[in-house]
């Protein structure tokens, strides 16, 4: 007996760090990937936006326009100067934030619509649709930023039916309105897949015991399925929010030219206007904007740990 | 035992995945295969895939011609970057031969190889001038900007500048032209409107070289395309993405006239997607721009044996027919008396051989910039 069990304790306490290094060389390689091609280029880019272009941005800054060399031992802040004080950027950056404020909101009051619908109600009905709701996933972006383009531009369907009636229905292309039907569309497929997994995680019995104890629709809604699935409503609210907010073929192809979201601005300063020292700080505007509903994210892992009692 | 041997191969495995990453050889298989590079629209990416490299194959079968296309030149300045880099730090650029409008770039820092006629025989039937304009660049094919109009509601099309933006002002929704950054047919109705401004003088000076000193003088052409926003198609300062969106809205009659691009414009009449009934003329004073396209060989180019053979052939009668009588309808770059006179016959009463420049990329970008800046939704 005593034999085994110590034969057992060594097997162990030798197999622990085995155990380790292979738990390390597993997580090594994406950690290396992350650090190399995405933690260093950010790196530099950063240095370059502050004016540093000598060495890795030499060629960089030998080839672009506009360049600022630092004048101070820290850089200098003069390509951030010249991207505020550009008319353009005000503009830009009011509609992006305009866009995934608007387009978030409205992508989540639906996928709550649907979820709560598939919860309470359930049935064939339901299934169909949120089945159908799916359906943007597998089209690909070009494809249905196209599609919207043609279906509410000068000729499309909505033009052409509406004009039957004698309406004079406004083509919508090229207008903020399109970027948000175009980024709903994407969005929403994944809102959807994540709100209502939460719903369905949530026990019968507590909405059962709540109708018994005579609570309406509205307040078991309000106060028992919102609460118990707030964690997965809002990391489908913040994957959603960050995604539109970085997205460039929707208002590339739907937007208007000016203003235009970030995303869309970055490529034409970088390529069409030759100026990769602006558009790398649009980047970083863009990316505090991303950390700061991050923040939310993390709060919300931290919440869903909390109860789950990992930490 | 088990694990051991696992960690072990899975060290094993990581480490010569990290070697290979590493140490992957830029291998050039005995400089049989040329590398050509391509920034355009897809008409130029057919020219090349579908009509010249077949053609070059069945006269050099021991050459292979390896195409890369850059749609609309989204990476111009990082392929410029590229080659920039390669001939400071002594490196394969990985492209043989350009076909971009930033190979005049290139060649006015001197990264390009100096076409003569002793080394590219056939360079001797081409303009002089286009040639010296090309700053070490190949001239090839050409290709003008134009206005299209629609023939059953505009009988006589505006005969100059000043005539087309009256006509404009007159018909308000029926013009359009792309935003110049999507484009070179609306770069090209943008850079003529505030051309109109300019002495013959300036004009030149912003082809040839980068000045910005002179850019305060396109403001006043650029208030005139502003003004324009309430007269355009859609009359609220929105303008199409690219060359190919005007295009459609000419076909699909939204818009009555708009300015094209003359080889993309004789393939869709060509492919049917544009209606017999829209026709193309050019204006004047100022006219549209338009030019040669030119050819590159970077100086630091591993093939340049195998590039002068293509860049050669490309100038031959055999090639040039192609060029004019394929999908493409190019203008040519030597005489039309050297060229099949079925095929040259399309090009009776335009005069191909003295077109209108565009500035030098550098004022270009800044001119796109300016634009996007002052006019849309304003």
């Amino acid at each position: 007996m005593s034999l085994t069990s110590s034969k057992v304790e060594s097997l162990e306490a030798k197999s622990a760090p085995r155990l380790s290094l292979l738990g390390f060389t597993m997580a090594l390689p994406p950690v290396l990937l992350v650090v190399a091609f995405v933690g260093l280029p950010i790196l530099i880019g950063f240095t370059f936006s502050l004016g540093f272009t000598s060495g890795p941005n030499r060629v960089v800054s030998l080839i672009g326009q506009q360049i600022h060399s630092k004048d101070h031992w820290w850089g200098t802040f003069a390509a951030y100067r010249d991207v505020i004080h550009d008319a353009r950027f005000a503009g830009d950056l009011i509609l992006t934030l305009v866009v995934t404020a608007i387009s978030t909101s409205l992508v989540l009051a639906m996928s709550l619509g649907i979820g709560v619908y598939q919860r309470m109600v359930g049935g064939r009905i339901a299934s169909i649709m949120s089945t159908l709701t799916l359906v943007p996933l597998f089209v690909p972006v070009v494809i249905s930023s196209w599609a919207i383009h043609t279906f509410y531009s000068g000729d499309g369907f909505m033009r052409t039916v509406f004009h039957h009636f004698g309406i004079n229905f406004p083509t919508l292309t090229s207008t903020t309105a399109a970027i948000v039907i175009g980024t709903i569309w994407t969005s929403l497929p994944f809102a959807i897949l994540m709100v209502t997994s939460g719903f369905q995680s949530i026990p019968d019995a507590l909405i059962e015991t709540a109708q018994d104890a005579g609570a309406g629709f509205f307040r078991i809604v309000r106060t028992i399925l919102i609460p118990l699935a707030l964690t997965p409503i809002i990391i489908a609210a913040t994957f959603t929010a960050i995604g539109i907010l970085g997205s460039f073929t929707i208002p590339y192809f739907l937007g208007p030219n000016q203003p235009t979201m970030l995303g869309v601005e970055i490529s034409n300063f970088f390529g069409s206007y030759n100026r990769p020292q602006q558009s790398i700080v649009m980047a970083f505007i863009v990316f505090m904007a991303a950390s700061g509903i991050a923040v939310a994210y993390i709060w919300a892992n931290v919440r869903s740990a909390k109860q789950s009692g990992r930490i | 035992m088990f694990k051991n041997k696992f960690v072990k191969a899975l060290v094993a495995a990581a480490s010569i995945a990290l070697a290979l990453g590493t140490t992957v050889p830029s291998s050039h298989a005995a400089n049989t295969t040329i590398q050509v590079y391509l920034s355009a629209d897809t008409n130029i990416q057919d020219l090349w895939v579908k009509t010249l490299v077949p053609a070059f194959k069945a006269q050099f079968p021991g050459y292979d011609v390896n195409v890369t296309f850059d749609l609309h030149g989204d990476h111009d300045a990082q392929e410029t970057a590229k080659i920039t880099a390669a001939a400071v730090l002594h490196k394969n650029p990985g492209v043989d031969l350009i076909d971009g409008g930033f190979v005049t770039t290139l060649g006015a820092a001197g990264l390009l190889y100096r076409p003569t006629a002793g080394l590219l025989p056939n360079i001797k039937d081409v303009n002089k001038a286009v040639l010296t304009a090309g700053k070490g660049g190949i001239p090839y094919r050409g290709s003008s900007v134009l206005l299209a109009y629609n023939s059953k509601n505009v009988q006589t099309p505006p005969k100059t500048l000043d005539d087309l933006l009256a006509w404009v002002k007159a018909n308000p929704g029926k013009f359009t032209y792309n935003a110049p950054n999507g484009g070179g047919s609306g770069y090209a109705f943008v850079q003529t409107v505030v051309d109109k401004y300019l002495t013959e003088a300036d004009r030149t000076t912003l082809v040839q070289s980068a000045s910005p000193d002179l850019e305060a003088k396109w403001a006043q052409g650029l208030e005139t395309l502003r003004q324009l926003n309430k007269y355009t198609y859609g009359l609220n300062g929105t303008y199409p993405a690219n060359n190919a969106e005007t295009l459609k809205d000419l076909a699909t009659g939204l818009v009555d006239m708009g300015s094209v691009w003359s080889d993309q414009f004789a393939s869709a009449i060509k492919a049917g997607t544009m209606p017999s009934y829209i026709k193309v003329t050019q204006i004047s004073n100022p006219s549209f721009t338009g030019g040669a396209s030119y050819l590159g060989i970077p100086n630091s180019s591993q093939n340049k044996v195998g590039a002068r053979l293509l860049a050669n052939w490309v100038l031959s009668p055999t090639a040039q027919n192609l060029i004019v009588g394929g999908t493409l309808n190019g203008f040519p770059v030597i005489p039309l008396s050297k060229l099949d006179p079925v095929i040259t016959a399309a090009f009776a009463g335009v005069d191909i051989q003295h077109l209108r420049a565009g500035y030098l990329s550098a004022n270009a970008n800044d001119l796109k910039s300016k634009w996007a800046s002052i006019v849309p939704g304003k």
